[in-house]
């Protein structure tokens, strides 16, 4: 197992520099010009190449990229040079808003999906399985900004339950987050619950079937040691798969969650970061995400790897 | 001839205009500004000619049909926008966050009235010489910054000398090319600012008024770090910022600013603002009631607040334009008749009613527009008329029809105005093919390689302008900064310089006249409409103050129970 972790952790690192080079590559080939977009469409053409020079823009792009990973390696984030701060806590907080919905919305999404799949797996083909596998199917298929949208009306809009932004006032406590979280929080629900319960589903199914439950089940074990000691732990390895998955994505990919809820995630900073040629905010949020989700799938595969001894073994 | 003698001759030269009927009284009041005759000199001009001078009203209290109620002071005022695109600073911000963040802090030597006439803030009175060159300011005394240092005229003179100073990037540099050179600011004394122009310039004070935003009057020694240290002269200081997320503002406490009563103001305790870069977040933001005001709602997307019976919103007949810019150096737009072929297609309220609901007003193609700037001629009505269209098209050389690109950005409702204009043309025989590319895009790479200054023909968006003079300096002259059309005409060239360094009314009519028939006739940019801004409020939220969003005044707004 440890060899396995070791293993996994060396490999990111040529992951990361390969991760790191291509958004350099890709952030070239993107329309914009940085000069002109800090100083705007008005400024005149001199200040905007000054600007650029002052910026390094004007030097080959294998100069800056190197410039910037000396610096990053050593610790030295850079400045964001659309709002000319550090990088390094800009990263820090926007992540930390990050995690908090991520996993405030992992809490929920998490036991209830797994317990609507296991029990829909449990009663295969009765009313309630295809019930929970249309609905689960048809919310998977929503997007999160048409759910949101509808959520916000009537939760915030119409009722007045729920605030309609993601973040309290400045100066609330933080348990307060969390109330302000509640909406946000239901459009990840509705698309990650059908995603996980189906997973859960088809591997409660596929292990009902299996000899060693039946040979459970025959020499007079209760039902409850059956699923529970039998059913779930080996049930529940494709799903620990993809939830290790998704991680990353509920991390940064909820640009269209954050930008409806105007939360400052790490997602709507990295899309502002490359619509605006900010390269030092866009390569160490691309980065700060990689790490995650990498992370999350080697947790994924060592949680999976208890599940099953023979994936322990062979690691 | 001395400069009180001058201002003295110039009203009685506006008296004469109105009473001769060739100047409205609206125009009056515009020009008197402009003058820089305070509002009770200007009423008094308008008494000379058997008027009233109460042309100015609280767009809340029109909007409301009645009276404001009594004055509430104390409380919070939230307010959404979208959140400033870069750093917080006077010197270079150009977008709608930005601005409106600055104006509630610092201020200008001269401000806008809701009518986009100027009004005195830190100038009280100015004036120019007779030649129109040289144009004097007389400051506001007993104003301090908001940390305790006295607002003089080497602050003035600092703050201009530092927005067109090449190094700055101001977006104000290219504005002032032309016109103001550095060195040509001087402090007479402490409470007197004298501005050496580079030739005669009628419209010069708009360009160190609001209007043009770069020019906020900061400290002698602003270090540019106006995100961390907030200073300037207004009602509000910054107490906190997050980017991309809230900024929240207290009352100056010393502001020198007092109502009619005599009462302190701002009447506000605080002022929120979330930042807020969805539109229909933010709209859904001030359904939910979560805040008070929006300076700016959109009508793409905000039709739902239009109709919401708990909310009032405020219609601005503002000056801001989609510019179809035809480049008269690029083929086929050589050809005048094919420009007005295209102007000839466009179904002008048909399209307005599709964007903004029928709210904005019409415009036939010249900036000396009397619906938006009073006083300007009133130009020929450009009906849709397609058999005229394909008979210029044929004139053109194009008989059997012409393929044509337009370039957009895809941002705000510039997508929808092309493919209406594509719509349009086609009866015509002109297949407008569309190059939608994104907002970056379009303002990327330089002068000579940047789509909205090259593309052969390109809608470009712009903000509100407080003259035709000011828009034409902009984008119609060999000499603009920022012309898409790259049009070159010498007589309108000529006209121009003329229109601008006379101060005599009668001879700018005329010459006015002249301007709007070349640039209607030439036809280098199509100006289909004027775009009414829109403010969205809560009903209980009295006297914002200020001619569309960047102007949001709220040093007199207050918020009843």
């Amino acid at each position: 197992m440890a060899r396995l972790i070791g293993r996994r952790l060396l490999l990111m690192v040529p992951t990361l520099i390969l991760v790191s080079i291509l958004v350099f590559a890709l952030a070239e080939v993107l329309p914009g010009n940085l000069g002109r977009f800090i100083l705007g469409p008005y400024a005149t053409q001199s200040a905007v190449d000054q600007l650029n020079h002052n910026l390094g823009m004007d030097k080959p792009i294998y100069t800056r990229y190197v410039e910037w990973a000396g610096h990053f390696v050593t610790g030295h984030w850079g400045t964001s040079y659309q709002y000319t701060t550090s990088v390094f806590p800009l990263v820090m907080r926007a992540l930390g808003n990050s995690l908090l919905l991520a996993g405030f919305a992992l809490v929920i999404i998490v036991p209830t999906s797994i317990l609507v799949g296991v029990y829909a797996g449990l009663r295969r083909d009765s009313i309630l399985d295809r019930a929970i596998t249309i609905s689960s199917l048809s919310m998977t298929v929503i997007p999160e900004f048409v759910s949101g949208v509808i959520l916000i009306v009537v939760f915030a809009v119409t009722l007045h339950w729920l605030p309609v932004q993601a973040m309290p006032p400045q100066g609330s406590p933080f348990i307060d987050r969390f109330y302000y979280l509640i909406l946000p929080a239901i459009p990840l629900m509705l698309l990650e619950l059908g995603y996980i319960a189906r997973m859960a589903r088809v591997g409660t199914v596929q292990v009902l079937n299996m000899p060693y439950v039946r040979t459970a089940v025959l020499k007079g074990l209760p039902r409850r040691r059956v699923i529970f000691g039998h059913v779930l732990r080996n049930a529940l390895v494709p799903t620990v798969t993809v939830i290790g998955s998704q991680i990353g994505w509920l991390i940064g990919g909820l640009v269209v969650v954050e930008t409806l809820f105007n939360y400052p995630g790490i997602g709507n900073y990295m899309v502002n970061a490359a619509l605006n040629h900010d390269l030092p905010l866009l390569e160490a949020c691309v980065l700060v995400v990689a790490v995650l989700y990498m992370l999350s799938n080697l947790i994924a595969d060592i949680v999976v790897a208890f599940l099953n001894p023979r994936i322990r073994m062979g690691g | 001839m001395s400069d009180d003698q001058f201002r003295s001759d110039y009203a009685h030269h506006l008296i004469e205009q109105v009473t001769s009927g060739k100047m409205t009284r609206r125009q009056l009041l515009v020009r008197a500004s402009v003058f820089g005759f305070s509002a009770t000199v200007a009423g008094q001009i308008l008494a000379a000619c058997g008027g009233s001078s109460s042309s100015s009203s609280s767009p809340s209290a029109a909007a409301s049909g009645s009276a404001l109620p009594a004055v509430v002071t104390g409380g919070t005022m939230k307010a959404v926008i979208p959140p400033p695109l870069k750093t917080l600073d006077p010197v270079t911000i150009y977008d709608q966050g930005g601005i409106v963040l600055v104006y509630q802090i610092a201020e200008y030597l001269i401000d806008l009235t809701n009518e986009n006439a100027l009004k005195p803030k830190l100038a009280v009175s100015w004036a120019p010489n007779p030649k129109g060159d040289v144009w004097t300011f007389k400051l506001r005394q007993g104003v301090t910054f908001n940390d305790g240092s006295p607002f003089e005229a080497a602050d003035v003179v600092a703050s201009i000398e530092r927005v067109i100073n090449p190094k700055s990037g101001s977006g104000a540099l290219a504005a002032l090319a032309g016109i103001l050179s550095p060195g040509g600011t001087k402090a007479v004394d402490t409470s007197t600012v004298q501005f050496n122009l580079d030739k005669p310039f009628a419209d010069f004070p708009y360009l160190v008024s609001a209007s043009s935003y770069n020019t906020a009057i900061l400290p002698r020694n602003y270090a540019g770090d106006f995100q961390k240290k907030a200073i300037g002269t207004g009602p509000w200081m910054l107490k906190s910022f997050v980017t991309n997320q809230s900024a929240k503002l207290v009352k100056n406490p010393t502001y020198w600013g007092k109502d009619a009563q005599g009462r302190q103001l701002p009447y506000l305790d605080e002022l929120d603002f979330a930042l807020v870069t969805d539109t229909s977040a933010a709209n859904l933001q001030l359904q939910s009631g979560t805040v008070d005001v929006q300076p700016q709602t959109v009508f793409q997307g905000g039709q739902s607040l239009l109709s919401d019976s708990s909310l009032r919103v405020d219609v601005y007949p503002s000056t801001g334009i989609r510019e179809v810019a035809f480049n008269v150096n690029k083929t086929p737009w050589q050809s005048k008749e094919l420009r007005q072929a295209v102007a000839y297609c466009l179904d002008r309220k048909a399209i307005n009613q599709a964007l903004y609901g029928g709210r904005s007003n019409l415009g036939y193609d010249t900036f000396w527009e009397p619906t938006v700037f009073p006083g300007s001629p009133t130009p020929p009505v450009r009906a849709v008329d397609i058999a005229k269209a394909k008979s210029l098209l044929a004139t053109a050389g194009h008989p059997n029809g012409i393929d044509v690109t337009l370039t957009v950005a895809n941002y705000l409702e510039n997508p929808a105005y092309a493919q209406l204009i594509q719509a349009q043309c086609k009866p015509a025989g002109i297949n407008v093919k569309i190059n939608e590319i994104s907002y970056n895009a379009i303002y990327a790479g330089s002068n000579s390689t940047t789509p909205w200054l090259n593309a052969p023909m390109v809608i470009v968006e712009w903000g509100s302008r407080p003259t035709p003079g000011v828009y034409a300096q902009a984008m119609l002259l060999p000499t603009s900064a920022w012309s898409s059309s790259h049009w070159n005409n010498s007589a309108f060239v000529t006209a121009f310089n003329q229109y601008e360094s006379t101060t005599d009314e009668a001879t700018r009519a005329t010459l006015a006249t002249k301007l709007s028939s070349i640039q209607q006739d030439e036809t280098p940019i199509l100006v289909a409409f004027y775009i009414s801004q829109l403010r969205t409020q809560k009903k209980n939220v009295y006297n914002i103050q200020g001619p569309g969003s960047f102007y949001f005044d709220t040093s007199q707004a207050y918020i009843t129970a």
